[in-house]
């Protein structure tokens, strides 16, 4: 028998939920840090902000809630949220339980790029790291697309291909570090690589946010088609799918929320993976309730691995990464095992 | 007339899979594909679902080509039944039924009283009803085929196509599956390896060998001892059953 905890319960009370409990841990990211700022600062920031109230707030609190915190939160959420929905796509369109938003080269490629402009000096100053993340993204996503369709297009050819980008992009990621960066150098692309939400501000915000409710929107439109592929590409085009074309539009799709994400924050690791399995041991295969409960369980699961990796070491931030695998995988563990009966 | 095929040729990298088969499926009857592995029969099936495209020649549904169908409205029209489908989601009889009503649902428009019936219906003439909230890894291979057969239903399907339904099946569930699907009142195509259950449960045969129909007719024209030495390379003699007056197929050794 099923038992997915929240499969029956009535769609509007998990999104109310859902919804509760990202606006709470964007509040708690606001409000922890070196400087602790009452929760009831942050709403009166909030407010004036976005409202045009005028509550007396010390300057200096409200320009750290809404000027460093805030929008690193909010970008941190948008991450996670298009990881997770990314990895959701993925895994039903190659039906693979290992496939993530990073397997077609998108991470690998998106490191060459930084690396290049971090270290080597491409652009001269008029490429900025996050523009240089996302042309080696789209750079590595190509060829990978490329050795796809050349090799037949099937899920397995997909994941080869990506296997091949990724090797071949980081190896070139290796040999620039190796050949071109000092020390300090070598250490600032290790933590970009490992996730960095540290330069992030409002105008992140502006792109993340809204590439990540297209990408969901448009998921949403395709929820039914990614069910029928269940059992695999020919059934699903048996029952009416235009296999073809949901095919190029996710797999674009992705691409194009995961090559912005990069961009923005680095490659974080685990969230595409894991947050989809998590979800659905908790609502079940039906991608209409899978997607969004991905897209808020992934936003809520970095915006507090972001707080855990401010507060973990004191006076250092660790890379948000690091955080995600180290507490993801433990937690994960846990689902795994506590859910060995229920298939 | 439902389904026909008009000198259809389709093969993978020069080597030619059909070729050159023409073939009128007859309304609510039950044709049977034979022939040899390798034989073209799955890959005829595959052309007749639409899932490849013919090199040349042309399918048509009640005379327009398929080709010209859009996707949604041939799956209204017709289902296939693939062999040796499986998932690893943990989907319930109930979920993967529900998949069928995909070619009548609209991205936005939710589940309604026509699906539900539709999805009911079919579990109950598969004779799954009771079984609904099953997990799939927890179904036998008949049960398996039974819910596969039951999603296609939901379909709504006037024409529906089967690859070897009854692979890897007990002889009992062969026999409950052909039974099942020779009652059904829609036109089918099932390409079947066993010979006798062709003979048993199929209106008529066509016998496919090296991607040429070879013929088609009554289980009494095609299944010949000149025909099966031809086409599957073995002796035979076929004779009338002293119980029942049915055809049975005894392959001679030697």
């Amino acid at each position: 028998m099923t038992s997915w905890p929240l499969a029956s319960a009535r769609p509007i009370l998990v999104v109310a939920l859902g919804l509760a409990g990202l606006a709470l841990s964007i509040a708690l990211a606001a409000s922890i840090g070196e400087m602790t700022i009452p929760l009831e600062v942050i709403a009166k920031t909030v407010s004036n902000r976005l409202f045009g109230t005028t509550h007396a707030l010390n300057r200096i609190q409200e320009g750290v809630v809404w000027d460093y915190r805030l929008s690193r939160a909010v970008v941190a959420a948008c991450c996670g949220g298009a990881l997770a929905v990314s990895g959701v796509i993925l895994q039903a369109l190659l039906r693979n339980p290992l496939a993530e938003p990073y397997v077609l080269g998108i991470s690998a490629g998106a490191s060459t790029g930084a690396v290049l402009v971090m270290i080597v000096g491409v652009g001269g100053g008029a490429v900025t790291l996050s523009g240089g993340a996302f042309a080696g993204a789209v750079a590595a996503l190509s060829l990978v697309g490329l050795l796809a369709l050349g090799s037949g297009g099937g899920s397995d050819r997909v994941l080869l291909a990506g296997v091949a980008g990724s090797q071949l992009f980081n190896a070139m990621t290796s040999f620039i570090v190796a050949t071109a960066a000092n020390a300090e150098q070598a250490r600032g692309v290790l933590f970009w690589l490992l996730g960095n939400l540290g330069g992030v501000r409002w105008p992140d915000v502006w792109l993340a946010l809204p590439v990540v409710l297209v990408g969901f929107v448009v998921a949403m439109l395709h929820a039914r088609a990614l069910d029928a592929f269940a059992f695999g590409a020919d059934a699903a085009a048996a029952m009416g799918v235009s296999v073809t074309r949901v095919r190029v539009v996710l797999f674009a799709l992705t691409a194009a929320m995961t090559a912005a994400m990069v961009g923005i924050v680095g490659s974080i690791g685990f969230v595409g993976l894991v947050i989809p399995h998590a979800v659905r041991f908790l609502v079940g295969h039906r991608h209409a309730r899978l997607l969004p409960a991905a897209l808020v369980v992934g936003a809520v699961f970095l915006v507090l691995a972001d707080i855990l990796s401010r507060v973990l070491v004191a006076q250092q931030v660790l890379p948000v990464g690091v955080v995600t695998a180290l507490f993801g995988a433990p937690a994960f563990a846990l689902i795994l095992f506590r859910a060995r009966h229920a298939r | 007339m439902t389904l026909a095929t008009r000198d259809v040729r389709w093969g993978v990298g020069g080597l030619p899979l059909v070729d050159g088969v023409t073939l009128a499926v007859e309304p609510g009857r039950t044709l049977g594909l034979i022939g040899p592995n390798g034989s073209g029969k799955s890959s005829l099936l595959r052309l007749m679902a639409r899932l490849r495209r013919v090199s040349s020649g042309v399918i048509t549904l009640e005379d327009r080509d398929i080709a010209t169908l859009s996707r949604r409205t041939f799956a209204r029209r017709v289902a296939f039944v693939e062999q040796h489908a499986t998932t690893d989601a943990a989907l319930t009889v109930l979920d993967v039924v529900r998949l069928g009503r995909t070619p009548h649902r609209g991205a936005l428009s939710p589940w309604n009283a026509a699906d539900a019936a539709a999805v009911d219906t079919a579990l109950a003439q598969v004779g799954m009803a009771d079984r609904r909230d099953r997990l799939w890894h927890s179904l036998s291979g008949g049960e398996r085929q039974r819910a596969l057969i039951a999603r296609a239903l939901a379909q709504c399907p006037s024409e529906l196509l089967l690859d070897e339904p009854t692979n890897h099946l007990d002889i009992r569930h062969q026999l409950e599956i052909l039974a099942l699907v020779q009652r059904l009142p829609v036109t089918s195509v099932v390409a079947l390896h066993d010979l006798n259950l062709a003979a048993l449960f199929c209106d008529r045969l066509a016998a496919l060998h090296q991607g040429r129909l070879v013929c088609v007719g009554t289980p009494e024209e095609v299944l010949t001892p000149d025909v099966i030495g031809h086409v599957f390379g073995v002796r035979a003699s076929v004779e009338r059953s002293p119980r029942d007056g049915r055809l049975q197929v005894h392959f001679l050794l030697g």
